[in-house]
């Protein structure tokens, strides 16, 4: 069987697998931004009266920066799942069956990957229903689903450091409030203008602004290089770090591949 | 009956960080269609060398071949003729059985209909079939077990590792693992089978290697390791007036207090030298009110290769044994009778 076989055999596997534990692997990414989007857009709509304020609906401000928020909130499921592969023998068992370790691993990854995208769309259809305009189309849509599931892989390599390096299967839950600090330090809520001076300074250094910046130029527009650019470059590389730190990890965790 | 080698292990070592020398320098040879039984108690070296013979550890240095094929430098040929079912029942909790044989198949190569098949031949002749279908989850101890050794015959393997295949199962769990051993044995697949049970060594296996500290102690049949091992004693019970009389008697076999009223004589040159002691007792007048003959056993030969017991037994259950042995040897068991 070739590798590519493999890793479709144990992605279905993943995605079979989440079926039997809806509310975990599918839900949870949906649960905390649709309650964020829907409570701020409710409560908080007069923000768009401060002068300088981009859009007149806070929905439509919100809604791409909550999209890329679903890529955080529900991670962690996969990594969990594989340190529970390799502590229960299933790793070994496929080590016999000559599955090479890192298809394994992948089939994890892209499980966290696939699993974000219905919960962007449901997310995506409230926006609209709070009154979103998608300015760059279609267009705008598939770039932000594209960025959406380069943006968990990013994010989701963090959890799987963690728990491959802990070997605890629940450390990744010690990650997941990482998202509240990541949210408000950056330009979610409000534009750039209007942070205090520090928060400027430290949301430049925060990826989770520059997917959110790109979101908005996909969406609400207008699409412009330069977001999609810096975008593109801040999480491929916090991919290839992530990911590359979890590869080590995982090696030295199943006992070298 | 075939003679090829199986699988052969030659001055085989794994040595751990911190210095724990799992193994080593273990050397011995399993004959195909052999059921080799590798007994030890935890940490004696049992998982380590089964791990380096599936090939999922390297071994610090020796060498191991399974069918020929060398297990450091072919690695990928070894995994095409063996099964393996390792310590822990290696499932996905939320897999039903069907579907944990139909991916192990197809991983093993075989078609997706082809997979399809296998799986439910396996479930059929495993007797998993009532619970084909529920999540693993849901398994008893016996069936988790089952389902792993099933797992492990997707590819119709020539060679068999089963590593602490009854460990923590009930006895209804346990005797079907051994009704499934000795079927593979009269089908005459190889099978490597890990114990810390005696009695399953002695039950299922061919020939018996003790392993203790990473050494092998012993090896050979388990008739062969209590003929050169074990000792034979026999037990009377007299009047307490008496007890210098039997140990004059039997001199020199040693003679030792067991328990109320009961002497355990040592009987040097085993079983056939029984008759001439008891012969011994009645010539010089000794009273016997009762007497009973103990062969030696694989426990025996484990506490006198590895100075320690392997598993809890108390003297309690030794009334069957007694039981059998009047029986088997028709000796005369004192004045009771």
């Amino acid at each position: 069987m070739t590798p590519f076989a493999q890793l479709r055999l144990l992605l279905f596997r993943s995605l079979r697998e989440g079926g039997r534990n809806p509310v975990l692997a599918y839900a949870l990414p949906i649960i905390i931004p649709l309650a964020v989007l829907v409570l701020v857009a409710k409560t908080l709509y007069r923000v768009t009266d401060l002068p300088g304020f981009p859009t007149k609906n806070y929905a439509e401000w919100m809604t791409p920066a909550i999209i890329m928020l679903t890529a955080m909130t529900g991670v962690g499921y996969a990594a969990t799942s594989l340190v529970i592969d390799i502590q229960s023998g299933f790793l070994d068992r496929l080590r016999l069956l000559d599955v090479r370790p890192p298809a394994l691993l992948m089939s994890r990854v892209l499980f966290d990957v696939v699993r974000v995208i219905p919960a962007g769309a449901v997310l995506l259809v409230v926006g609209l229903l709070l009154g979103t305009n998608l300015n760059e189309g279609i267009l705008g849509v598939v770039l932000l689903f594209a960025l959406l599931v380069l943006w968990a892989a990013a994010y989701g390599g963090l959890y799987f450091v963690v728990a491959l390096t802990t070997g605890n299967a629940q450390a990744p839950l010690a990650l997941a409030p990482l998202f509240l600090p990541l949210q408000f330090l950056s330009t979610q809520f409000v534009p750039r203008s209007l942070l205090p001076g520090w928060v400027q300074a430290v949301a430049a250094w925060n990826p989770f602004t520059y997917m959110v910046d790109a979101a908005r130029a996909m969406t609400t527009g207008p699409l412009t290089l330069a977001p999609v650019a810096k975008a593109l470059g801040v999480a491929v590389a916090m991919l290839i770090v992530t990911q590359s730190l979890s590869l080590r990890a995982y090696k030295r965790a199943s006992g070298g591949v | 009956m075939s003679s090829s080698v199986a699988i052969e292990v030659h001055e085989l070592t794994r040595h751990f960080p911190g210095g724990v020398r799992a193994l080593d320098g273990v050397t011995f040879t399993v004959q195909e269609g052999e059921v080799f039984g590798y007994l030890g108690r935890n940490g004696a070296g049992k998982s380590t060398t089964v791990r380096i013979l599936t090939t999922l550890l390297r071994p610090t240095s020796g060498t191991a071949a399974v069918l020929g094929h060398d297990v450091s430098t072919d690695p990928g040929a070894v995994r095409k003729v063996f099964g393996a079912a390792l310590q822990d029942a290696a499932l996905d909790e939320l897999m039903t059985g069907r579907e944990h044989l139909e991916m192990a198949s197809r991983l093993a190569g075989l078609g997706k209909p082809r997979s399809v098949e296998r799986a439910a031949e396996l479930l059929e002749s495993f007797g998993l079939n009532a619970a084909a279908d529920r999540i693993a989850a849901g398994y008893s101890g016996g069936m988790r077990r089952r389902l792993d050794v099933a797992m492990a015959m997707v590819r119709r393997p020539e060679v068999l590792f089963l590593d602490e295949p009854t460990t923590g199962l009930d006895p209804q769990g346990r005797r079907a693992v051994w009704d499934l051993v000795r079927d593979l044995r009269d089908s005459g697949s190889t099978v490597f089978l890990t114990t810390q049970y005696l009695a399953e060594a002695d039950e299922l296996s061919g020939r018996v290697a003790v392993v203790h500290d990473g050494r092998i102690a012993a090896i050979g049949t388990s008739q062969e390791l209590k003929d050169r091992m074990g000792t034979t004693t026999v037990r009377v019970r007299v009047a307490e007036a008496d007890g210098a009389r039997v140990r004059d008697a039997v001199a020199p076999n040693a003679v030792a207090p067991f328990a109320d009223g009961w002497l355990e004589i040592t009987v040097d040159g085993g079983e056939a030298s029984v008759p001439a002691v008891v012969a011994r007792l009645s010539a010089a007048g000794a009273q016997v009110e009762r007497l009973s003959i103990h062969p030696p056993s694989l426990e025996d030969v484990f506490v006198s290769l590895t100075g320690s017991q392997i598993e809890a037994s108390a003297g309690g259950g030794d009334d069957g044994k007694i039981t059998a042995v009047r029986r088997g040897l028709g000796v005369p068991t004192g004045p009771g009778r």
